[in-house]
């Protein structure tokens, strides 16, 4: 297991898809997906546009993507971010900025999953193929009570939601290999905003 | 000593129930509930009916009035509305309008 | 305007159904459900817990809300806070410990080609 750090230089751009097992800092840019079991480190010249999955991480400069982190997320106080945090402990120091959603899970629970069954960026994994083909007719009653429709068994509500949530969009493989860009059925402007992200995301 | 204070510039509309002293200073509008003492002060403005244990009042108050213990209209306080209470003390000075009644049998 | 130094109080066995408005400090140490709408400082403190959509100038939280919270200056969401809903206001602080879950709306100056 690595010691050492990795440090992406000022002047250094990164497009695509970064994953490891150590901690990485950031100066200069990265865009696409970062996936980390360690600590994400933007400093301020640090600029990412991405999609970010880690156990940690701390935003000294922009990030403009959803940050999925199984520890912490601080914004410091020089942080700027645009995009949805979902972490157990999220620390938004004076100074710093951001807009998107905050999911810290634990409060209330009843409420958060009713209303966006589909955000656990949990699961993934053969979503698309088993439901994609056979689904198109019953996506609109789908539409209409998520939940009601239980296709085979461990997550049907997942299944349906994504199917009608996303049906018109090219995305479709990324969208089920990822990390679940955030709550699609939620407040319409959110869901909205994580469309978009995706559609950038897939022009690279 | 009272914990909760509504003061002058606060307005409340619907409903203050609880188990401690309120003073109000400001203004209520509703229902008041309260199982110890309430106190309408000079400023204070209250257009509720009042469930309490012990009410002051030296402001102004339209509304009945019941309490378990006493109802105190002190000097310059204007009240309309019924007041229903085994102890009824009206000061010099008071102005009030509406029924007394102490005989507190049915509470 | 408020008078300075005016502190409002809603004590710990004081429950408030409705709406709440004015100006001066407010203190919450009980139970607000409703509206509220303040042009100074709410201060909801640790056995506090509100239910209410609330706009304010200024908003410190140590105990519980629920609502959409709307400030013109400043949010602080302490450590021992729970909150959900959502914030808008121009500095949000969470400190760590405190649990929240809704979105923020802070404005976001970001490098011109993002």
């Amino acid at each position: 297991m690595a010691s050492d750090n990795t440090v992406i230089g000022e002047s250094i751009l990164i497009s695509g898809k970064l994953t490891g097992d150590e901690d990485l800092t950031v100066r200069g840019r990265v865009e696409g997906e970062v996936s980390l079991t360690k600590t994400l480190i933007v400093e301020a010249s640090g600029v990412v546009r991405a999609n970010v999955e880690v156990k940690n991480a701390i935003v000294s400069g922009v990030v403009v993507g959803n940050i999925t982190a199984t520890e912490s997320v601080e914004l410091t106080k020089d942080g700027r971010m645009v995009g949805d945090i979902r972490s157990p402990r999220v620390i938004i120091v004076d100074g710093a900025s951001f807009r998107g959603r905050v999911d810290m899970g634990d409060l209330e629970p009843n409420r958060e999953r009713s209303e966006r069954p589909a955000a656990r960026p949990l699961m993934r994994p053969t979503v698309r193929t088993s439901s994609a083909p056979p689904r198109p007719p019953v996506a609109a009653v789908a539409a209409k009570a998520p939940a009601a429709k239980p296709v085979p068994p461990p997550q049907p509500s997942r299944v349906e939601s994504r199917v009608d949530a996303r049906p018109p969009s090219p995305p479709k493989p990324a969208a089920a290999a990822r990390p679940a860009p955030p709550p699609p059925p939620a407040p319409p402007a959110m869901a909205e905003a994580g469309k978009k992200k995706v559609l950038v995301k897939k022009k690279r | 000593m009272a914990n909760t204070v509504i003061g002058s510039s606060i307005v409340i509309d619907g409903e203050i129930s609880g188990d401690e002293d309120l003073v109000i200073q400001g203004t209520v509008k509703g229902k008041i509930s309260l199982k110890e003492s309430l106190y309408v002060e000079n400023s204070g403005v209250v257009e509720a009916d009042i469930d309490t244990q012990n009410v002051e009042i030296a402001g102004r108050v339209t509304g009945n009035i019941l309490a378990s213990d006493k109802v105190e209209l002190k000097t310059d306080c204007r009240v309309v509305g019924d007041i229903k209470a085994p102890r009824i003390l009206i000061a010099d000075g008071a102005s009030f309008k509406g029924n007394v009644d102490m005989d507190t049998k049915e509470r | 305007m408020a008078q300075l130094g005016q502190i409002n109080i809603i004590g710990k066995g004081i429950v408030i159904r409705g709406s709440l408005s004015g100006g001066g400090d407010l203190v919450i140490e009980g139970r607000v459900e409703g509206q509220i709408a303040l042009k100074n400082h709410l201060t909801i403190e640790a056995t506090g817990k509100v239910e209410a959509d609330i706009r304010v100038e200024e908003l410190t939280i140590n105990g519980e809300a629920s609502g959409n919270i709307d400030a013109s200056s400043k949010v602080a969401i302490n450590s021992s806070a729970k909150v959900s809903g959502d914030v808008k206001a121009t500095r949000v602080v969470i400190e760590d410990g405190a649990v929240f879950n809704g979105s923020i709306e802070m404005d976001v100056k970001l490098p011109d080609d993002l």
